[in-house]
């Protein structure tokens, strides 16, 4: 966890450009210092150099999922601290139960609402809602 | 040997007894002769040894003659008669010979020729009616094959009957067609010569290890060429006693319809993706205007519109997702028999398997799913596993675990590419899981590492239900329109019966007791039809006394919803519309239906039998004529359980009836009327009679 002086770091790993947009605005504004990858074969270098506090990670990304991602990040007990917020266009309950048992700390789906979004990502990086 | 060749030997034997005598006699009169002193030559001299051979060579003759005579004579009347009579006989028992015999043959033959020209008759006419009588079934049995056949060619499925080798014995028109668009159709051919065995063969297997002989299942099974995915129906025919079941197999081509659901689904999913990531952006972006941009009342607008679109997406794809799948035909499957077809699969293969199944049933393809847990369990390191499934809200769990470490999702989407059967390359494990609209991911366990599978659950196993009668009932001689409308003069196997029993709070009517059971059974064209029952509680609005209780096992409390008497009452003048009533002792239960004619407006006018009479009238007043003693003498057995249940006797009842028309019919009474009058006869019961 970042200390009070510091930004908590989040890293989207999103692929679609607008959305991407769209989560680092709205990071920047809750007072986040956001990173943003397009990729998920490039995921794991990348959090493994920044060591964020929060990856918002989507499932459905190019090269490797965001499931996969997440198993690899649970697998490694130096990334045991990330919190990993899913995000799915799809949002189906069995999605979702996926996602959790592969360790993820919350599950939203798409479209969200920023308010949902704002308060899962201050719930994860405990901050209260 | 023959009479007559029999008689030559007696005489000839005779003959040369008698010869071989008369010789003895003229070599002892000779020897006499010479203890007297004479001499050979002196006896020839005296002329006394011409007259002893003049005396042998004229009584042998003499002898031999009269035998010759007498055998002609015995071999003319009666040795040859005998033999011709024997082969005319033969002739009519084993040959096709069917004049009478002739008057003249057996002219001295006394009583012996017209006993057996009666015999020869009787023969004669039995065959004949033997023969009419095949002639009639034979028609009969073929007019109803033709119209069986006719239903199964117009039935809008493929059907098809196949050996327990799974050779097929039977098509129909449909059930060809379907066989003919993967290769040239031909009986005898294997059934797996134009469908994926491994579904059929999981079915038949599962179908056999349940002992249920009503038993069906639902599959769906793949052909060889063309690639068309059949929906089937299996169910196992009788078997023949120590014979494996063959089977029934309905088929319909569900291939467009799939691909219909297919390409639906696929259009919802790209929908709700193409609709949801622009609202989400939308939503987002429009957080991310500066506030001067746009008029507040104006950013609220646009902001509730977005939202609204949001809220519409997320809850349309909620909906769509719990519907998936259920346009799939996916079967209703036991989870211990899907434990069990796991089992059997990697049996063999040095793998232990335990499992443990809550008692559910599921919503899956059984093939598929065996075919994708067994994939697994191979490609795993692992060779020991635990197989679990248990309810899991309103889903199933299933969990693979071992002990070890968990799979890599690389791994498990890599092995999820491959085939779940080699023979059907064209379904992939993870095409098994889109089937059934779920996933499946690796998990860290307390003992190690699992796989977590939901399913659908259908509901909770419960016994399973009494199987529905499957017998089809048909009659065609109900479409000849030749039954006769007068009860009086119709032929006793041309009516329809209903028979009927009912048990009571005791044997007084007339001092209050009442109805508790009513039960009836229809009997139409010499046929009881098991299907066509009426069986129903009867609530006798008073206590039910305990010795009553005791005889038919039903309580206050077994009535205490049912029906009052009026109205069950109705419900069987219903039923036994336009049928003959038959009833065992028919004046007790008629007692009780004739004393609420009044109040429901009804009569039951209805001709009756009383199967006590009929008994009377085949074995005379002088036995017994209850109805265990008259279902003895008919070798009827009424289960235990089901004596002096109303349905249990009226059952009997009516097997009981089945067995008398035959031999009401061998005394010549082949009418209602004719039957009525021997009846009337037993005077007993008249008054309630008819």
């Amino acid at each position: 966890m970042a200390s009070p002086a510091q930004k908590p770091k989040v890293l989207v790993i999103e692929d679609e450009d607008n959305i991407a947009l769209a989560l680092d605005f709205l990071m920047t504004r809750e007072g986040y210092a956001p990173d943003r990858i397009a990729n998920g074969g490039e995921a794991m270098a990348r959090i493994r150099e920044t060591h964020p506090d929060l990856v918002l990670l989507d499932v459905m990304l190019p090269e490797i999922s965001g499931y996969e991602i997440c198993q690899s990040m649970r697998l490694d007990p130096n990334l045991s601290d990330v919190k990993i917020l899913m995000m799915t266009a799809r949002g189906s309950a069995i999605e979702r139960r996926k996602g959790i048992a592969l360790g993820a700390d919350g599950f939203i789906a798409k479209p969200f609402e920023l308010k949902e979004l704002r308060d899962e990502v201050r719930r994860l990086l405990g901050q209260g809602g | 040997m023959r009479v007559r060749l029999q008689l030559f030997l007696i005489f000839v034997a005779l003959a040369l007894a008698a010869l071989a005598a008369l010789l003895a006699g003229l070599w002892l009169g000779y020897h006499h002769l010479a203890q007297a002193g004479a001499t050979l030559a002196a006896v020839v001299r005296s002329g006394v040894m011409a007259g002893f051979v003049q005396a042998g060579v004229v009584s042998g003759f003499a002898l031999l003659g009269l035998m010759a005579g007498v055998w002609l004579l015995l071999d003319m009347r009666f040795a040859k008669p005998i033999d011709q009579l024997a082969g005319d006989l033969r002739a009519r028992v084993h040959g096709d010979v069917t004049a009478a015999l002739p008057a003249r043959q057996a002219l001295h033959l006394g009583d012996l020729g017209p006993a057996a020209r009666a015999a020869s008759d009787s023969l004669a006419q039995t065959r004949s009616a033997l023969a009419e009588a095949v002639a009639r079934e034979t028609a009969r049995l073929s007019g109803e094959n033709a119209r069986l056949g006719a239903l199964l060619a117009d039935v809008p499925a493929g059907v098809l009957l196949c050996s327990a080798d799974h050779r097929i014995v039977f098509y129909n028109g449909l059930g060809v067609g379907l066989l003919r668009a993967i290769g040239p159709a031909g009986l005898g051919r294997s059934l797996f010569d134009y469908l994926h065995a491994g579904p059929l063969q999981h079915a038949y297997g599962r179908l056999c290890a349940t002992g249920d002989a009503d038993a069906a299942s639902d599959l769906l099974c793949s052909t060889r060429a063309g690639a068309r995915v059949l929906a089937a129906r299996m169910r196992l025919l009788q078997p023949e006693a120590g014979a494996a079941a063959g089977y029934v197999l309905t088929l319909q081509d569900v291939t467009a319809d799939l691909n219909a659901a297919a390409r639906r689904e696929a259009l919802l999913v790209e929908m709700f993706d193409r609709f949801g990531r622009p609202a989400a952006n939308l939503a987002t972006l429009i957080e991310a205007l500066p506030k001067p941009a746009l008029p507040p009342d104006l950013r609220e607008a646009l902001q509730g519109e977005v939202a609204r679109l949001g809220q519409a997406v997320t809850e349309l794809s909620q909906r769509h997702d719990q519907s998936r799948g259920e346009d799939w035909p996916l079967m209703l499957t036991r989870a211990s028999d899907l434990l069990d077809g796991v089992a059997a699969q990697v049996a063999g293969s040095g793998v232990l398997l335990s499992q443990k199944a809550a008692p559910l049933l599921l919503h899956c393809n059984g093939f598929e799913v065996i075919g994708l847990l067994a994939l697994l369990v191979r490609n795993l390191p692992a060779r020991r596993f635990h197989l679990s499934l248990e309810e899991d809200g309103s889903d199933a769990l299933l969990r693979l675990s071992w002990q070890g470490e968990v799979l890599a999702l690389a791994d498990l989407e890599a092995w999820l590419a491959q085939p779940i059967d080699p023979a059907m390359p064209e379904i992939s494990g993870r095409a098994v899981l889109a089937a059934h609209a779920t996933d499946i991911w690796p998990e860290t366990t307390a003992q190690g590492a699992a796989l977590c599978l939901p399913l659908r659950v259908a509901r909770r196993e419960t016994a399973r239900p009494d199987p529905v009668l499957r017998d089809v009932v048909y009659d065609f001689d109900l479409l000849s329109g030749a039954r006769n409308a007068s009860v009086a003069e119709a032929r006793l196997d041309a009516l329809t019966y209903v028979v009927f029993d009912s048990e009571t709070t005791g044997l007084l009517p007339d001092q209050g007791d009442e109805v508790v059971q009513i039960a009836a059974v229809r009997i139409v064209n010499g046929r009881r039809l098991k299907t066509e029952v009426f069986d129903m509680l009867v609530n006798p609005q008073r206590k039910i006394p305990a010795a009553s209780t005791k005889v038919h096992g039903i309580t206050d409390a077994m009535v205490a919803d049912a029906p009052p008497m009026a109205e069950v009452a109705r419900r069987l003048h219903d039923f036994a519309a336009g049928a003959v009533l038959i009833a065992h002792n028919a004046p007790f239960d008629m007692q009780f239906l004739r004393r609420i004619e009044g109040q429901i407006g009804l009569r039951f006018d209805n001709p009756i039998l009383d199967t006590v009479l009929l008994s009377a009238v085949i074995w005379g007043q002088h036995e017994t004529h209850t109805l265990d003693a008259l279902t003895h003498r008919l070798g009827i057995t009424i289960p235990e359980e089901a004596r002096h249940t109303a349905l249990g006797d009226a059952i009997a009842t009516a097997d009981a009836f089945l067995k008398l028309l035959p031999m009401l019919q061998g005394r010549g009474l082949t009418r209602f009327d004719e039957v009525l009058t021997q009846v009337r006869q037993h005077g007993r019961l008249l008054k309630d009679l008819n």
